[in-house]
């Protein structure tokens, strides 16, 4: 049944009463703002990464294939060069055989044809390796060689007398030697320039080898680093959910980056289930409810038997002595049954308050008044146990934000459990006072009680967690009373000592300003 | 036998004393009444009652401790327990403790009356109700 709120709520102090915004439209507007950013799934991370790195490792091994095949085709020719030389000094020593013998001048001519024609094959390389001027100087060298060898054998072939062939052999002979001998140097520095060259062309393949294994294992190491960045911060992110939505605080996950992806699907999940869970929340606050309702009739139900009780026997005894009685003593009886039955109505009336409004509504508030309204709607169950509760509230106390009804639920079910902790005789002390943090206010109930043993200290706020017997307590009421509280912004604590009793303290802000729930 | 009972009742609620009292020296019960149980006790200290009737819940000294302390002091005085819902374990307890019965609020005259009647009965007097003209009886 939903009941209107009375017209008293909707007045205090000129202030509005808002009602709590509904959970599916909240969630419904976190799961647009959620939508609302580009997909930037991390399975396209993954793809894109491995992508990029496969590229590089392509492109890496196209380098290194480049560089072996450079090593492989500078000893190609350092071969080739390797057989110029040996031709040259081939070559040579067949030039020498012929001044000592007069033979082998064609052989030496065909070494010599070769060389050239080894140098000829090959001018680009060489042109790199010795350099323009050099390459020159190395080909016209060779030429003259050859051309002197060539002068020599026309000599020879003319069959010139004796003593003019002698004279051109010998003019030939000491340019022949020099240009053999240059030709012969050149050459050996040829192949150590070449051997330099292969040597250097070696080392660079091998930084090359280095250098980009490195740089692969860097993209490798860097792209799963940001991979698992991504995917860890997200779950830290999750975990805090996780944990705040346990205390009871049920606003939605709302987008904290520019793109969504597979941990935004978690979060529409997530959301769905507070969604849910708060509904369910609802539910078992109005459950908790009808059980403080029943803890409350019940001690109500022995307080009525008094009045009742008085009522009864005044009626009685009218009855009985109606006709001997006198006026005086009539009207007293009718007075005492008038009087028994406005007892009776005000025993009940608090109750009624408590167990008629249903309707979530938050208002500004003074939590002292609140909270003597609740000792007062507890007072039968304080009479019945026989203790005593002792008051006191901070004068001053600026206003809270809350529900009335939920808030005083939770104080209610504070005062159930430290009545059902004490003995008859002993005090609960409830204070109102400024917490020790600025802008919250604290209420403190503290019993002598039995105490809460160290070990289940931690669990007593875990749903379904009891310590009382089977069938007396559903272990929710400090469950809902934490939820309550959490979604006033505040905090419920406790602090107890085995056999000397607890404290409860709840934390709840201050309105400094008006909170503006209505636009959450 | 026409002795008067001797009657302590205990209530702190100030109507039971002043309508039952009336209505049992109706049936020859000489009643004394209080609201005070710590007055009561040293009531009770002073002079042997034949019935004692006390409710079981009130601050300070409950029912209990007035039944324990007639017991101890004088044994053969009957005492009826006045109880409330939610209090029939308390009641069994005093029953346990050697009440004599005991009587759930809201009761009528009659009730009391005739639980009255037979603890003068196990007294060994006897209750006239026609005298008292009653005519429910």
């Amino acid at each position: 049944m939903k009941v209107k709120s009375s017209p008293k709520n909707e007045t205090v102090s000129g202030m509005e009463v808002s009602v709590r915004p509904n959970p599916v439209e909240i969630e419904e507007k976190a799961r647009r703002a959620l939508m609302a950013r580009h997909r930037f799934s991390l399975k396209l991370q993954i793809s894109l990464g491995f992508f990029l790195v496969f590229l590089l490792a392509v492109g890496i091994a196209a380098v290194m294939v480049h560089s072996m095949y450079q090593v492989e085709h500078k000893l190609e020719f350092l071969e080739i060069i390797n057989d110029y030389v040996i031709e040259i000094q081939q070559a040579r020593r067949f030039e020498k055989n012929y001044f000592l013998y007069g033979t082998n001048l064609d052989d030496a001519l065909d070494n010599v044809y070769q060389a050239r024609d080894i140098i000829e094959r090959n001018p680009d390389e060489l042109k790199q390796i010795l350099g323009k001027d050099n390459h020159r100087m190395v080909v016209s060298n060779i030429a003259d060689y050859q051309r002197l060898l060539e002068q020599l054998e026309d000599a020879e072939r003319r069959q010139e007398n004796i003593l003019e062939h002698r004279r051109t052999r010998e003019k030939i002979e000491k340019e022949l030697r020099e240009k053999g001998h240059q030709m012969v140097s050149l050459s050996q520095g040829l192949m150590n320039r070449l051997r330099v060259s292969v040597s250097e062309t070696l080392l660079r393949s091998r930084m090359i080898h280095i250098y980009f294994l490195a740089l692969l294992l860097i993209m490798v190491v860097f792209n799963a680093y940001i991979l698992v960045s991504r995917i860890l911060r997200s779950i830290n992110r999750f975990t805090k959910y996780a944990q705040r939505i346990a205390s009871g605080d049920f606003t939605p996950i709302m987008p904290r980056r520019r793109f969504r992806d597979e941990f935004t699907d978690l979060a529409l999940a997530i959301n769905k289930m507070i969604q849910e869970l708060e509904q369910r929340e609802e539910g078992l606050i109005q459950l908790h409810k009808v059980r403080a309702v029943g803890t409350l009739t019940a001690g109500i139900a022995h307080e009525l038997n008094n009045p009742l009780n008085n009522i009864m026997l005044s009626a009685h005894m009218m009855l009985e002595d109606y006709n001997q009685m006198a006026d005086d003593d009539k009207k007293d009886i009718l007075n005492d049954i008038v009087s028994e039955t406005n007892r009776s109505r005000n025993i009940i009336s608090n109750l009624l308050d408590f167990a008629r409004q249903s309707s979530s509504q938050v208002e500004p508030l003074n939590l002292a008044s609140l909270i003597r309204d609740t000792i007062k709607l507890s007072a039968n169950q304080i009479k019945l146990a026989g203790i005593r509760v002792e008051f006191q509230a901070a004068d001053n106390l600026p206003q809270i934000h809350g529900d009335v009804q939920q808030l005083r639920q939770v104080f209610l079910n504070l005062i159930f459990n430290a009545i059902d902790a004490s003995k008859k005789g002993d005090k609960i002390q409830v204070f109102v006072i400024p917490a020790d943090e600025p802008d919250y206010v604290a209420v403190k109930v503290v019993d002598f009680g039995t105490g809460i043993p160290e070990h289940i200290l931690n669990s007593i706020f875990d749903p379904f967690f009891t310590t009382k017997g089977k069938g007396k307590g559903t272990g929710l009421g400090l469950s809902v009373s934490q939820g309550i509280i959490t979604k006033h912004g505040g905090r419920i604590k406790v602090s107890s000592r085995d056999g000397e009793g607890s404290t409860f303290t709840v934390t709840l802000p201050v309105t400094t300003i008006p909170a503006d729930l209505k636009s959450m | 036998m026409t002795d008067q009972l001797e009657v302590l009742l205990l209530d702190d609620e100030p109507i039971v004393g002043k309508r039952l009292k009336p209505a049992l020296a109706k049936i020859g019960c000489n009643v004394e009444v209080f609201e005070n149980p710590r007055a009561a006790l040293d009531r009770i200290s002073e002079k042997e009652f034949d019935i004692v009737v006390t409710d079981i819940r009130m601050d300070e000294i409950d029912g209990i401790q007035v039944l324990e302390h007639v017991t101890q002091k004088s044994p053969r005085t009957k005492v009826i327990m006045i109880t409330g819902y939610a209090m029939m374990s308390l009641a069994r307890e005093a029953m346990g403790k050697g009440a004599f019965d005991f009587i759930a609020k809201p009761f009528q005259p009659d009730d009391l009356r005739k639980v009255i009647a037979s603890a003068a009965k196990a007294l060994g007097s006897s209750i006239d109700f026609t005298a008292a003209g009653i005519d429910n009886a």
